[in-house]
């Protein structure tokens, strides 16, 4: 690891000032400090936010809102969001191990690099690590890589499972801008697709701090699930992930939230599917019939082919599970 | 829920705990890199960035300024290994990697140079600044595409005749592969090394045999073995990577002889994939013939495995077939194929884990194509009675009835005998089983045994425990041997300079102490004996096996001599300790019979049929490994074996890119091994009867048997479930949903 200089986050707005480009805020550390043992990661400065950056989570008019510092195991046992977003919790505990998620912050969860294998060898070529050096996942191993929104300079995928459900449940991110001004960035744009400059995982501007995350109020308590299909039950990242929300009327589907890890760039929104069951009964037929759309949007590489296989019968299953929670 | 194991007629599951638990949960017990010595300094490796070639220059400029950095070691900056002078001293010391004797790079992340600093940090960042140009040279990591070209060699004795059995009514013949496992114990390899004079070492090291490493590193610095002293009292696991000495070893030893203090060096995860073995990725093809009745006419395995450009290392994954059926004609050819990788090792249950999925698989398919029983079929054909590779009687093999016990426990009687026939919603059940065997050696050792005054014994050997529970299993048979109560045994494990004792491994460790240990509590009860008879003549000449050792002193079992204190004994003949050694090892009964351990593993799973998911649900071991003379470690030997059983068919595979010659993925999260999450409660029993001719114990070896099967009842059982025979390991949910 380079030689750093560690410094506590004054806090409030005062906190973004003091991030030169060259630091990094520090949370949880637990992939910042992996990237800086690895020298992908170089700062020369940590800004630790832990003390300051909010870490409570609560009730507003019309949703909830959760600090960037809250712990993911604090959220996802927080009995307001097991109570009103079932399927945030859901999706938090199918990742990590307890201990990484006692020490993983909200926004830090955000904000974690992909784990692409290549990303992270800093002897091999890749555009995301070092911009024009080539994509290696692209002719190489990519099995674990993305099916949709990819280019030929970056097959990565987002890692994270909070994000998949955060995707479902139209969050917004609260943040501060190196002009300490407040913005607030739909959940839907916060992660990007690669093009042509990979190296940008997101739309955070430069120097900016996460200081909340909020989640308008729903009608998914009932009928909701997070599948996660991995190599193993449990401290592995997703192959393909389906969180699936459904607000039913009798057996009517009233509207639909669906959305995928381990499939883009980004936590990616089924949008077609959504529209199709909204008003469709929710039974075993229209539920595979409703996976069978995502074939249309997806396009595998040679070592994920069975990626399509895979979604279509987690998106299935995820949906039918709703049913049964 | 099951219980965790099975307590028989023969032993009661006793309650005791670990000898060395005590330091183990409080922390007081020592790893090698946890130990402090005057002056230490941290090494760090830097590593090659080709998988091939040449090294033309290294420039340590920038490492050199670095903060702390003392001194930096590369093939132009050394101290001259004398066992590695040159090319011929490289050969004949067989040592494998000679690190920074060699210009050539044989694969990537080679160690190209050690960083000498303050801190561990220092020397860390250090080795992230050094640069290197290369003379790059085409490399090859592709085991596939190279395999073919590899000609295959006769492999062991020919049985029969190959074409005796072509016409047989039943065939079946297929190819199977695993990739590249590796072990990754939770304690990385470490090594402080320390010159307290110029030709006097000593070393804390993770290794699996102390001597192994003392005659080693004496050969290669041309001293003495008693200027050596090694030592590795608690090892954080091992499965076969702590049975050779590796570069880190060599490397810090040099280091400390460079810059003339202790030098301690640690290996990081990511170097712990290419720098202490793993198990190689292999082919194998099985054609198998039998009768319409099920009984096996001809067998003919052939397999092949990679290896390293700098050394051979062969599987020997044709010997499971060997073992376990009576098979007339017989034939088996291997290879290996020098590939741009570091050299693997054995990994737990080497050779016979991988040769054992292949033919487990076959005999399972062969019982599908006979509609037979693969119980049947396994019981029909089990050689009971003697070794069909020597002919020889086996001294004691049970493995007809570990699979007749096993069944009845996970209720064969349920499965059904097609494939695809249980279903559950979108789940497929299905049920299988395989067994396996190892030979159970057996090798000299030496213990000694001091005893105070106070009549508490304190028992030394070399040997290791490498979390295997050795330490305990030696109290215990001293405990039987003697009658000293447990609690005033202690154990000293791990220390080149105790009575010398094979490494541990293959399944030998118990088998080779317990022997040592009943000869030295011999050596001490004829020592009391002859001490008593000072006291007391009426000792005169008794026989040992009429001695009896309390708490408070010795007495007859029967007969008229009177019980004697041990302050009585001790003060009498003038002495404070009481200091014995002997050795034991193997004798003419090696002649005379042949040795198993042997295992049957049933499984029963879930296939979800629309994502490729496999949950194990049950997950039955049976095991004949003589006696048991610890229940708990013994059961918890079997249960480890077979959740790494569960990864090797499942999960277990180090990725790699053939283009780029390097390996991917080398930390925890990207090498996926099994979590309790994917295991059931393993059920394991023990058929506890014991082979007196293994060792004076009864014991016979138990590290290997738990894995040897496990892959192939899970494939079997998948197999069942859905009628898909998938035939390359790891079994990922992929492979299930598009096989
Ligand atoms: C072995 C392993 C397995 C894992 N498995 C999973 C899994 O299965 N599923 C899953 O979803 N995740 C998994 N994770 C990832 C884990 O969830 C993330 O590492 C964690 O969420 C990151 O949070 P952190 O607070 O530790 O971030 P840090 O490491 O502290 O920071 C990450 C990045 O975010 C920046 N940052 C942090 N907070 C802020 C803020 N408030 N404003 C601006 N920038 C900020 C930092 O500068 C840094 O660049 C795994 C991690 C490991 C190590
Ligand atoms: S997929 Fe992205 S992260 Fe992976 S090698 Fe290509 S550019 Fe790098």
């Amino acid at each position: 690891m380079k030689p750093f200089n560690f410094i506590k986050a004054a806090g409030g707005t005062q906190t973004v000032k003091q991030k030169k480009r060259t630091g990094r805020f520090i949370a949880g550390g637990t992939n910042l400090v992996d990237l800086m043992k690895k020298h992908i990661e170089q700062p020369e400065e940590l800004i630790d936010i832990s003390g300051s950056v909010p870490a409570s989570i609560g009730k507003k008019a019309a949703g909830i809102r959760i600090g960037a510092m809250a712990r993911n195991s604090v959220v996802a046992t927080n009995p307001d969001i097991i109570a009103a977003y079932p399927l945030l919790s859901k999706a938090i505990l199918a990742g990590a191990s307890p201990q990484i998620r006692n020490m993983a912050s909200t926004g830090g969860n955000m904000l974690q690099r992909t784990r692409c294998p290549y990303f992270y060898d800093p002897t091999l070529p890749c555009n995301k690590r070092n911009p024009g050096t080539g994509c290696s996942a692209l002719t190489g191993d990519n099995r674990m890589s993305a099916i949709v929104g990819w280019s030929e300079n970056c097959v990565a995928v987002h890692p994270s499972d909070m994000c998949v459900a955060l995707a479902a449940l139209d969050a917004n991110v609260i943040i501060t801008g190196k002009d300490q001004l407040t913005k607030t960035i739909p959940f839907k744009n916060f992660h990007r697709l690669p093009g042509n400059t990979p190296e940008q995982d997101n739309n955070l501007p430069a120097d900016a701090l996460i200081t909340a995350v909020e989640i308008p109020g729903n009608a998914f308590q009932k009928n909701c699930f997070y599948l996660k299909l991995r190599d193993r039950d449990s401290y592995a990242f997703a192959l393909i992930s389906v969180a699936a929300a459904l607000h039913l009327n009798g057996t009517t589907i009233v509207s639909a939230r669906l959305a995928s890890g381990g499939v883009a760039h980004k936590p990616w929104r089924w949008y077609s599917v959504e529209q199709f069951l909204e008003g469709k009964q929710a039974n075993a037929q229209v539920f595979q019939q409703a996976a069978t759309l995502v074939q249309k949007e997806i396009k595998t590489l040679p070592h994920n082919v069975y990626k399509a296989t895979m979604l279509q019968g987690a998106i299935e299953v995820a949906l039918q599970n709703c049913l049964n929670a | 829920m099951q219980p965790f194991f099975e307590a028989t007629d023969y032993f009661p599951a006793d309650t005791d705990g670990r000898v060395e638990a005590m330091a183990k949960v409080t922390g007081k017990a020592k790893y090698s890199a946890e130990y402090q010595a005057p002056g230490l300094c941290y090494g760090f490796f830097a590593t090659s960035t080709v998988a091939a070639g040449k090294i033309v220059s290294i420039d340590t400029t920038l490492a050199k300024q670095a903060d702390g950095v003392i001194d930096i070691i590369t093939h132009e900056h050394k101290p001259l290994v004398p066992g590695l002078a040159d090319e011929t001293k490289i050969r004949e010391s067989r040592f494998g990697l000679p690190v920074f004797h060699t210009d050539k790079i044989y694969f990537k992340g080679q160690p190209i140079a050690l960083i000498i600093a303050e801190t561990l940090e220092e020397a860390t960042y250090a080795a992230s600044l050094i640069t290197a140009i290369y003379h790059a040279e085409t490399h090859n990591i592709d085991f596939e595409l190279s395999h073919p070209k590899v000609a295959l060699k006769p492999d062991g004795k020919e049985r029969g005749s190959l074409q005796a059995w072509q016409q047989a009514p039943r065939m079946v013949e297929a190819e199977y592969t695993i990739r590249n496992e590796v072990h990754n114990p939770m304690e990385m390899h470490a090594t402080i090394a320390h010159w307290t004079a110029d030709n006097k070492l000593k070393l804390y090291d993770k290794t699996q045999g102390v001597n192994n490493v003392q005659r080693t590193m004496a050969r290669l610095f041309g001293i003495p073995n008693d200027n050596v002293e090694v030592m590795s009292e608690f090892v954080g696991g091992g499965f076969g990577s702590g049975l050779r000495v590796w570069s880190n070893t060599l490397a810090a030893t040099m280091g400390a002889m460079q810059v003339k203090r202790p030098v301690k060096l640690m290996l990081s995860r990511p170097q712990m994939f290419m720098l202490t073995g793993y198990r190689p990725q292999c082919w194998q093809r099985v054609k198998l013939g039998a009768d319409e009745n099920g009984k096996l006419l001809g067998l003919y395995h052939q397999g092949r495995n990679s290896t390293s450009m700098y050394e051979n290392f062969s599987e020997g994954f044709t010997r499971e077939c060997r073992l376990i059926y009576t098979v007339e004609n017989l034939k088996t050819e291997s290879a290996t194929v020098p590939l741009n990788l570091s050299t693997p090792t054995w990994m737990r249950g080497p050779g016979d884990c991988s040769g054992d999925f292949a033919i487990e698989s076959t005999v399972d398919e062969l019982s599908y194509l006979l509609k037979m029983d693969p119980v049947e079929l396994r019981l029909k054909n089990i050689s009971n009675e003697k070794d069909p590779e020597t002919g020889k009687p086996w001294s004691t093999n049970y493995l007809s009835e570990c699979i007749s016990r096993g069944a009845e426990r996970i209720e064969w009687k349920n499965r059904p005998t097609g494939s695809g026939q249980l279903t559950d919603g979108d789940w497929k059940i299905g049920y299988g089983m395989a067994v396996g065997m190892w030979g159970a050696g057996r090798q000299n050792a030496s213990a000694g045994i001091k005893m105070q005054k106070d009549g508490s014994i304190l028992v030394q050997t070399a040997m290791t425990d490498i979390g295997t529970g050795t330490g305990t299993g030696i109290q215990n048979v001293a405990h039987d041997s003697t009658g000293i109560p447990k609690n005033r045994i202690k154990i000293e494990l791990g220390n080149s300079s105790l009575p010398p004792a094979p490494s541990q491994g293959g399944s030998t460790g118990l088998s080779s102490i317990t022997g040592a240990i009943a000869a030295v509590c011999n050596a001490l009860k004829q020592k009391l004996v002859d001490y008593a008879t000072v006291v007391d003549n009426a000792y005169k000449g008794m026989n040992i096996a009429d001695l009896l050792i309390s708490e408070t002193g010795i007495s007859a079992r029967s007969g008229n001599a009177p019980s004697i204190s041990f302050t009585v004994l001790f003060d009498t003949n003038h002495i404070d300790t009481i200091a014995v050694e002997a050795s034991a090892g193997p004798g003419d009964e090696r002649q005379k019979f042949s040795f198993c351990s042997s295992a049957a593993h049933f499984c029963k799973l879930r296939v979800h049929t629309k994502t490729g998911k496999v949950k194990i649900e049950r997950m039955v071991c049976t095991v004949d490994a003589g006696k048991v003379v610890n229940s708990k470690a013994a059961a918890n030997q079997i249960s480890g074996a077979a959740v790494g059983g569960i990864g090797m068919a499942l999960m277990e595979e180090q990725n790699a890119d053939n283009a780029l010659g390097s390996l991917l993925a080398n930390d925890l999260a990207g090498y996926h091994f099994a979590v309790n999450a994917d295991a059931p409660i393993i059920e394991v029993a023990f058929i506890n009867k014991p082979d007196f001719n293994s060792n004076p114990s009864g014991a016979k070896g138990i590290g290997e048997v738990g894995i040897i099967g496990c892959a192939a009842a899970i494939a079997n059982a998948i197999y069942n479930a859905t009628g898909k025979r998938l035939r390359d390991l790891p079994i990922t949910p992929d492979k299930v949903l598009m096989g």
